[in-house]
């Protein structure tokens, strides 16, 4: 078996499988967080539901991270803040405005847009890598974080680091052939791929719940933090 | 007559002492495509350390003066014959002419003068004479689906004439994508249940010259390799000469720089495809594809096909034709799944996150009715 037939195997059939486990994954993961049941709501609200979502995600995603020093997670550990912000906005962006990304995304979706000059989703990239090895060495190092790092973290960093590094291997044809980091990227993708509805990595999605069900709560009750 | 030297041979064609080594100096540049860098693995600086003077054109020349002819009989199976058409219009004629025409080809069905049972006659006949001695090229893919019944030469089968073939040949070249890898008859659904020769001859060297059709230069280059040298090009792992497929298209791409800068042409008649920005985006496969097609090019170093303004299709590798769509992005996965496919996956999924919801609850239900009722157990 050669480079060539690896590659075929896993940008075809095994990329498929993995992307039907990942869409079959998290249906199922969202059907049992929604069949989780909502508690009757008896008690009268002290505020509002729709202002505490709102504050919620102005916290979370929308202006306060950019005034980090109001932020606990800023406060408390500045390199989670600065090294992880770095990580998702780079993460996000590479694999929806990188040029080969989007090509993919068209295939599957249908429609294409305009993507990012490579030099600055390479630039993204290489920040991207550096602030998952600012994460890591944070996890070792900070007495906390420390504390709060089990199996299932490290092996979600694995699982995202590897795409990450090949990928970026491969862009710059760096000490292995082409098609081998291709089809190593590859692989890696679709492990992750499979990995994601079933591990904390699913919070690409459920983060969006966890936001709206804590705003509306601390919006009635009048605690927003 | 065997031991004729090529040389010998040459000068009864009229050919003078200044055109032989006029030749000797053709075939050297051919075979001095080992010396560029990224394949100086094949060896051929330490082959010339024991030359005196170490001179290439004089090492061809006395490897001429000293070597036998060697015959070369060429056959066809399921193929188109664009691999010897390429030959035929080769704008490189002194090093095609004088390999194939001067030095070489003893049959060859489509050049050949004679046809039906003089052609035949002729192929036994070289085969006799030169067995054991003879490069055997093969152009095209050999089915062997229901005993070979689809392709035929003279009523015997593809596999039986190759088998008969490869038996007395001192190697096999295997000529453009269908004699390497099958190629297009072997696209999907592969009705004939076509091969390339490597998966049917085992015991004979093979060298691969894929391509659709294969570079003249690299089929004739391979064959002056064996000439000069009396052994095949150092291969890679795909069966190729490192000489013509040490690098990728990508590689040696004069539209590389507009990769590197991201200026990628979008549609083929936009800006950027006018401005001579990179394929990619069209489908370009330049990056996993090994050939010669960026250095040597065709027609005599005129172009090609991505100088020409169209994306690599990836002709010199295994099975390209089922290699994703042409004009796809090469990032993207070979296939899409159907919609019902994935509904029918987004189903499951559905079905198995209920089903453990509902067992859940009742689960609940249980126990909620085992709290309720707690004065059973402590009475």
């Amino acid at each position: 078996m050669t480079w060539t037939d690896a590659l075929e195997f896993l940008r075809g059939p095994l990329f498929r499988i993995a992307f039907l486990v990942f869409v079959a994954g998290l249906v199922y993961r969202l059907i049992r967080v929604v069949a989780l049941g909502w508690p009757k709501d008896r008690v009268l609200s002290a505020g509002s539901k729709t202002k505490g979502v709102a504050t919620t995600y102005a916290k979370g995603i929308g202006i306060f991270p950019f005034i980090p020093w109001v932020k606990q997670t800023f406060n408390g550990n500045a390199v989670t803040f600065l090294a992880g912000a770095m990580f998702h906005v780079g993460l996000i962006l590479v694999i929806i405005f990188g040029t080969a990304h989007m090509l993919a995304w068209k295939s599957l979706l249908g429609f294409g847009w305009p993507t990012l000059p490579v030099p600055i989703i390479d630039w993204l990239a290489a920040a991207t890598i550096v602030a998952m090895v600012a994460l890591l060495v944070n996890r070792f190092t900070h007495p906390v974080v420390r504390k709060l790092s089990g199996p299932a973290e490290f092996l979600n960093w694995t699982l995202v680091f590897l795409p990450m590094v090949t990928g970026y291997l491969m862009t710059h044809h760096l000490f292995f052939r082409y098609e081998a980091l291709f089809s190593l990227h590859m692989l890696t993708v679709d492990v992750m791929l499979i990995w994601i509805p079933f591990s904390r990595l699913s919070h690409f999605v459920f983060y969006f719940f966890s936001r709206t069900i804590h705003g509306a709560q601390f919006g009635k009750r009048a605690v927003t933090p | 007559m065997g031991e004729e030297t090529i040389y010998e041979h040459l000068t009864q064609q009229g050919v003078s002492r200044r055109d032989f080594l006029t030749y000797c100096g053709v075939i050297a540049g051919g075979l001095g495509f080992n010396r560029l860098a990224p394949v100086s693995a094949s060896g051929l600086p330490e082959k010339l350390a024991d030359v005196p003077g170490a001179d290439l054109t004089s090492f061809v020349s006395h490897a001429l003066q000293t070597k036998p002819r060697l015959p070369v009989i060429w056959l066809e199976f399921q193929d188109c014959a664009g691999c010897t058409e390429a030959l035929t219009r080769s704008q490189s004629p002194t090093l095609v002419d004088l390999v194939l025409n001067k030095i070489s080809i003893d049959y060859h069905e489509t050049l050949f003068a004679a046809a039906g049972f003089q052609a035949e006659a002729a192929r036994q006949a070289a085969m006799e004479k030169y067995a054991g001695q003879y490069v055997l090229v093969v152009e095209g893919s050999i089915p062997v689906a229901d005993d070979g019944v689809y392709c035929t030469v003279g009523g015997r089968t593809a596999v039986a004439i190759l088998e008969e073939a490869a038996a007395g040949a001192a190697a096999i070249i295997a000529t453009g994508n269908c004699a390497a890898y099958g190629g297009l008859p072997k696209a999907k659904p592969n009705p004939t249940n076509a091969k390339g020769v490597m998966e049917l001859i085992a015991d004979k060297p093979v060298v691969n010259i894929p391509g659709c059709p294969a570079i003249p230069e690299a089929t004739t280059g391979t064959i002056a390799n064996f000439l000069v040298f009396g052994e095949l090009p150092e291969l890679d792992d795909l069966g190729r000469p490192k000489a013509f497929y040490g690098t990728t298209i990508h590689d040696r791409c004069l539209r590389r720089p507009f990769y590197e800068a991201g200026k990628f042409a979008k549609s083929f008649d936009d800006e950027g495809a006018r401005a001579g920005w990179c394929l990619y985006k069209l489908g370009c496969k330049g990056p996993t594809t090994y050939n010669a097609c960026a250095t040597i090019k065709w027609d005599g170093g005129l172009s090609f096909p991505i100088q020409s303004g169209h994306p690599c299709l990836g002709c010199s590798q295994p099975d390209f034709w089922d290699g994703g769509g042409f004009y796809q992005g090469q990032s993207a996965p070979l296939d899409r799944p159907a919609a019902t496919v994935v509904g029918a996956a987004a189903v499951v999924g559905a079905a198995a996150g209920a089903g453990f919801a509902v067992a859940n609850r009742s689960a609940k239900k249980k126990l909620v009715s085992i709290d309720a009722t707690p004065g059973e157990e402590t009475s």
